[in-house]
Parts: C-alpha cells; sequence; structure tokens
C-alpha cells in the first residue's frame, strides 16, 4: 500500500510532474484504446461483442447530444464518447489493488474541466460573436458579477465534484482493508461494490454536465 | 495532497490525444456503420412498404380479372342458352311444318283414291248401262219387262258392285 497524500514526482525540463497519475492515465486511456479497437476492428451491421458496448454508449450519448445540443451538437460527439469513455475507465482502474484512478488527481479533473470551459467560451464566441459576451450582461449590467461567479465556479466544482468522489473511495478503500481484520470482508466489499456505481454515476454527472455547459455556446437561440 | 503542478498540462495533452486517436480508430467507423445500419433500415422498411403496395396492386388485378373471366363464363353459357332455346323452336317449328305438309299430302291422296274410285265407278255403270241396253234392245221391248231388268240391274249392283265402294 501507499501512503496517502503523498505523491511521486519527477522533474522534467524544469517542471513537476506526478508520475503516478501520468501513468495511470496512459494506462486509462490504453484500455480506452484497446476496447476501440476491439470494438471496431471488425465492424458489422449487426453488432458482436465488445462492438456492442461501443455502440451503447455512442447511441446513448448520441441521444444525449441530440437532445441538449441540438444540430450542432454532433460536431461534439466525439469529444463526449473520448470524455466518457476515459472517465469510466480511469475512475474503474482505481478499483484494482495497487493502481490509482488518474482522477484521483485535481491536476487530471482540474485539466479536463478547464479544457471543457475552454471550449464552451471559444465555441460560443464562434458561434455567436458579440451576442456571446452580451448575454453575461444580462438582464443589467451588474449581473456581470454574478455570471462572473458562476463561470468561475463552473469548472471547479466540476473538477472537486469528481476529484473528492473517487479520492475518497479510493481513501476509503485503503482505511478499510488496513481497519477490518482480514476475515471480516464485508464492508470493504459492500465499499467496493458502491465505488465501482460511483465511479460510473462519476463519470455520467460530469460527461452530463460537460454537455449541458457545451449546449450553452453551441445551441441555437430561438431568440437570434 | 492536492497540488496544482505540471502534470495538468499533461493530463490535457493526454487527453486531446486520446480524443484525436478515438476520433480515428473508434468513433468515425462506429458513426459511419450507425449511418449506413439506419440507412439500410429506411431503404428496407421503404421497400418492405413498396413490396406491400405491388402485392395490393396484383392482388386487386387477379381479382379484376377473376371477375372479368366470371362475367365472360357467363356470357357464353347465356348465349348458349340462346342459342339452345333458338334451335330447339327452330325443330319444333319444323316439326309441325313437316306434319302439315303430310297431312296436307294424305288429304290429297285421299282426294285422289276417291276421285279415281269414282271414275271407275263411272265407267263401270256406262258399261253395265251398256250392257244393259244390249240386253234390254235384244228381247222385246215390253215396258213391263225393261222395268223389271232395270230393277234387276239395279238390285245387282246394289248387292255386287257398290259393296266395296261404300
Amino acid at each position: 500500500m501507499h501512503e496517502i497524500g503523498v505523491r511521486e514526482t519527477i522533474h522534467f525540463l524544469g517542471l513537476t510532474f506526478n508520475i503516478e497519475t501520468l501513468k495511470m492515465t496512459w494506462l486509462a486511456m490504453g484500455i480506452v484504446i484497446l476496447v476501440a479497437c476491439l470494438a471496431t476492428r471488425n465492424l458489422k451491421v449487426v453488432p458482436q461483442g465488445w462492438q456492442n458496448f461501443v455502440e451503447m454508449i455512442i447511441l446513448w450519448l448520441h441521444d444525449q447530444i441530440d437532445a441538449m445540443m441540438g444540430r450542432r451538437g454532433r460536431m461534439l460527439a466525439p469529444f463526449i464518447v473520448g470524455l466518457f469513455m476515459f472517465l469510466l475507465a480511469s475512475n474503474l482502474i482505481g478499483l484494482v489493488p495497487l493502481m490509482a484512478s488518474p482522477t484521483n488527481d485535481l491536476n487530471t479533473t482540474l485539466g479536463l474541466a478547464l479544457l471543457v470551459v475552454a471550449i464552451v467560451h471559444c465555441l460560443g464566441l464562434y458561434f455567436k460573436g458579440g451576442h456571446y459576451i452580451a448575454h453575461f450582461f444580462q438582464p443589467t449590467p451588474v449581473f456581470v458579477i454574478i455570471n462572473m461567479i458562476e463561470e468561475i465556479a463552473k469548472p471547479i466544482t466540476l473538477a472537486f465534484r469528481l476529484f473528492g468522489n473517487i479520492l475518497a473511495g479510493e481513501i476509503l478503500i485503503i482505511v478499510l482493508l488496513k481497519l477490518m481484520p482480514i476475515w471480516m470482508p464485508i464492508p470493504s466489499v459492500a465499499w467496493l461494490a458502491f465505488s465501482i456505481f460511483i465511479s460510473c454515476v462519476q463519470a455520467v454527472i460530469f460527461t452530463m454536465l460537460s454537455m449541458a455547459y457545451l449546449a450553452n455556446a453551441v445551441k441555437e437561440d430561438h431568440a437570434e | 495532497m492536492i497540488e496544482i503542478n505540471a502534470t495538468i498540462i499533461a493530463q490535457i495533452l493526454n487527453f486531446l490525444i486520446l480524443v484525436v486517436i478515438l476520433r480515428v480508430v473508434a468513433y468515425k467507423p462506429v458513426a459511419r456503420l450507425l449511418q449506413q445500419r439506419s440507412d439500410k433500415i429506411k431503404g428496407d422498411l421503404n421497400k418492405a412498404e413498396a413490396d406491400r403496395k405491388a402485392a395490393e396492386q396484383t392482388l386487386a388485378d387477379y381479382k379484376t380479372q377473376l371477375a372479368d373471366a366470371h362475367k365472360k363464363a357467363q356470357d357464353i353459357v347465356d348465349k348458349a342458352n340462346v342459342t339452345a332455346r333458338q334451335e330447339h323452336d327452330a325443330a319444333v317449328a319444323e316439326t309441325r311444318k313437316e306434319i302439315e305438309r303430310m297431312k296436307a299430302s294424305a288429304q290429297a291422296e285421299i282426294e285422289n283414291e276417291r276421285n279415281r274410285a269414282f271414275d271407275e265407278m263411272k265407267s263401270q255403270i256406262v258399261t253395265l248401262s251398256l250392257a244393259a241396253a244390249g240386253k234390254v234392245v235384244s228381247k222385246n221391248l215390253d215396258t213391263k219387262e225393261n222395268d223389271k231388268l232395270v230393277n234387276e240391274f239395279i238390285a245387282g249392283l246394289n248387292k255386287n258392285m257398290f259393296a266395296d265402294l261404300r
């Protein structure tokens, strides 16, 4: 068991990196790409095996995208599908003993959240131009303060929600294993099962909220 | 535990690389396949609809043809009936005419026979009269004797000559 709260770091080009997070990220990426390759190696009109799994995710996200974002949303579909699959894999590999989730590091979750928010603002400016900036000053210019707080809160809440859930889950797994004698595995098994559920739910929540934020920027305004 | 360092940049880059790879490896082929499938299903549904319409059309055609055939058959039977009736009537009329003709010819024959018999009787009467006259002339011309002769002759006629003419 590794020490909780202490991260191995390496220094490269004068920058500090959390090497375990990076390794686990590459592992999660590898798993996602492997699943994707397995699923698409032998595509058939009648789906089989892994193709079902990937198709299910893509179809479900397509439905959500169509419902939330409208016509332009399909452009972002690869991003959202990738986000969901990466988060699912990241959250779940933390439950394997001796491994950690990349998402138990705030650097990962905040990085993703900032990326989402950056895409939201870029697309908002691209599609709506001045109208997008003007809507921060609605209904009166004073509201710009509240709107700014809201915009800043978006990435922070997004990042900390995922980070907190996953890190807490992993810490409690370690704590339960240390706390309980080995002949009493029920609490840790129950918590592990719950963590699987939490991992899936957090991946869904992160993806859904990202879609909701992106929808604001992408959806056609009927008032326009 | 919570320290932001250069990992954040690395993670963003990692994720962008992953998205690009996934887009090329998985998303595009699967999305294309899904599109193909929905197109195929749409096409199949349209084709099934078209086939159903064609089948209905064919059925309607067959029904019309069957009805036509029934009607034609009925016409033929009706015509045959009419023809048979006409032929029957013609035959009856012909037979009646034949009967009339035969009746007429029979009557004519009877008439002829009667005339012939009458003529024969007449010639017999003349012959007998001549014979009787001869007898009368050869005997004396007594009135009483004459009457007796004539009466004898007529009685003989009645008895012998006209027996078959009656």
